[in-house]
């Protein structure tokens, strides 16, 4: 008797799980859809924008990294992202650090403004941006690219690199400086190669959110300054290219590299702690 | 001890405070004063509020952001609830496949939105397929193509708070539920449900969020009629040549944005403060 509903029970159970993962499946196909179908595409004829490609070529790759209105493009988005990247980095770590370890007045108010770009609409700052920086002269340019791209990927680095501040042991750094290490010493010593991991994942999303923001770059943007995002925004609105897909499939794989990256750093980080 | 603090802490956040002082609030400032056209005038505001196109636009985002943020939330709750039954392996593997979309670009999300729901797409190729007829579904450029899109970008921003409020509850709980004969339906309802609803709030509105101020998905996916508040802020700076008005709708824009960030924010203090 006891078995019996014990049977039933398991039979419930796993109808139960059973619809909850093909649910679950289904909302996985449609998240991952988008990123990957993009890969084939590419590799499709350049006549055609079809899935699946009824032949496979490196067209479209070709095309990509042979016409200037692309490539310098490329050029650009690359340039402003690593440059971004090694400001906001080296402005995030020790940010990041005065926020784990010290309080002081206005620290609240501090924290919000420098967190704001995650939640006030990119578009209120873009036109914020091009409004100031016409009085400067720095829209149509890249220092002005690089000024408003550090603002908005600050946040994330510090977020990142806070939550890698938070996991060491402060009595470690007490104990450098009992010891007579001045506090410079004591930091590049002692906390800064706990945080190595850390910090290179915070670098690579700047890299990675430097890259692929659009709104700010497509309001700041000049006929010298288009980035590879704004060139592609204003491609997919106005001329539905094929050579987009091999964009696309270039985009995914640096995001894929940027995530993997990660899982690993963090899965590091658990392993020394 | 507050200033030492403050000059200890100094010279570390200095450069980090001038640039958020000088690259995010000055801008924003320079919207509230633009709108105003220098704190004197209420015109931007009122030639807005009469126009056509703003009702629309303001109309649309209010509905689009419900649907696809609730959308989202019953998207996101499935995938959270099967994660969280996970081995942690399982888990962290799994975990990718909401991690790459997530940081995938939107740019290349819509453009393969318009490969999949176009015309000729994949969706309308299989519907014809299936059923022998010729299926054109209009999917794409209309409300659905936007929604659809939007759902897509906010659905792990979903999962993230409804996981982490998931795994927090005690699987003692589910075991004496089931030990007291509750059907997994009924444990569902009574003892999930209930103690992811901080993780369902959290989810919903930062969800609620993000999708007032969508300007690519709507740019890209939708028709001349989907125009949202934040299209409405490009057009008028582009097209329209006028800065007041489209820092008015900025402004506004700003609003609606503060009217939900500030409960999400308030939320959060209080899980932290229930955590410790």
């Amino acid at each position: 008797m006891a078995a019996k509903s014990n049977a039933i029970k398991d039979w419930r159970n796993r109808i139960f799980q059973l619809v909850g993962g093909v649910l679950a499946f289904g909302v996985y196909l449609f998240l991952l859809a988008p990123s990957i179908i993009v890969i084939p595409v590419s590799f499709g004829s350049k006549y055609e924008l079809k899935f699946p490609p009824t032949e496979y070529s490196l067209d479209l790759y070709r095309i990509f990294f042979s016409t200037e209105s692309w490539t310098q493009p490329l050029f650009l988005s690359f340039r402003v992202a690593v440059i971004t990247t090694i400001i906001a980095t080296v402005i995030a770590v020790p940010a990041a650090y005065a926020m784990v370890r010290f309080d002081f007045t206005g620290k609240k108010l501090l924290i919000g403004l420098i967190m704001s770009p995650l939640v006030i609409p990119s578009v209120v700052f873009a036109l914020g941006i091009y409004l100031y920086f016409s009085y400067f002269k720095l829209t149509g340019t890249a220092t002005g690219l690089i000024i408003a791209h550090t603002m908005f990927v600050l946040p994330y680095t510090m977020v990142i690199v806070s939550a890698g501040i938070q996991k060491l042991d402060p009595n470690l750094e007490f104990g450098a400086m009992l010891m007579g290490a001045g506090r410079f010493r004591m930091l590049m010593t002692v906390v800064l190669p706990q945080l190595y991991p850390s910090i290179g994942a915070g670098a690579l999303f700047a890299f990675l959110i430097s890259f692929d923001e659009v709104v700010i770059s497509w309001f700041l943007a000049g006929p010298t300054t288009t980035t590879l995002s704004v060139k592609m925004f204003s491609a997919i609105q106005w001329e539905i290219s094929p050579v987009i897909a091999a964009v696309s499939t270039i985009l995914t794989v640096l995001s894929l590299i940027v995530c993997l990256v990660n899982v690993a750093l963090q899965k590091n980080t658990e392993i020394q702690n | 001890m507050a200033t030492n603090a403050a000059r200890n802490a100094g010279p570390f956040i200095a450069p980090a405070a001038i640039l958020s002082l000088l690259v995010a609030l000055v801008p924003l400032v320079f919207i509230f004063y633009t709108s105003t056209v220098g704190g004197t005038s209420t015109e931007a505001f009122v030639s807005i509020l009469e126009s056509n196109l703003f009702r629309r636009a303001i109309k649309t985002t209010v509905i689009v952001s419900l649907l696809a943020s609730l959308i989202s939330l019953v998207l996101g709750y499935i995938v959270a609830l099967h994660l969280a039954r996970q081995s942690a392996r399982r888990r962290a593997a799994l975990m990718v496949l909401v991690l790459l979309p997530f940081w995938t670009s939107i740019l290349v999300k819509s453009y393969a939105f318009t490969i999949i729901l176009g015309r000729e797409g994949l969706v309308n190729s299989f519907l014809s397929w299936m059923t022998g007829a010729e299926v054109a579904l209009r999917l794409i450029f209309n409300r659905i193509g936007v929604i659809v899109g939007m759902t897509n970008y906010l659905t792990p921003l979903v999962v993230f708070p409804v996981l982490a409020s998931l795994l927090a509850i005690d699987p003692a709980l589910y075991r004496a539920a089931e030990v007291m004969g509750a059907k997994p339906g009924r444990i569902f309802l009574t003892v999930t449900l209930p103690l992811s609803a901080p993780g369902i709030l959290a989810g919903v509105l930062s969800a609620a969020v993000m999708s007032l101020g969508f300007f690519i998905v709507p740019a890209l996916l939708g028709g001349r009629q989907d125009l949202m508040l934040a299209n409405l802020v490009d057009f008028y700076t582009r097209e329209v040549l006028d800065w007041n008005v489209a820092s008015a709708v900025g402004v506004i824009l700003f609003v609606m944005v503060a009217v939900f960030a500030v409960p999400a924010m308030l939320l959060r203090r209080r899980q932290q403060q229930g955590a410790h």
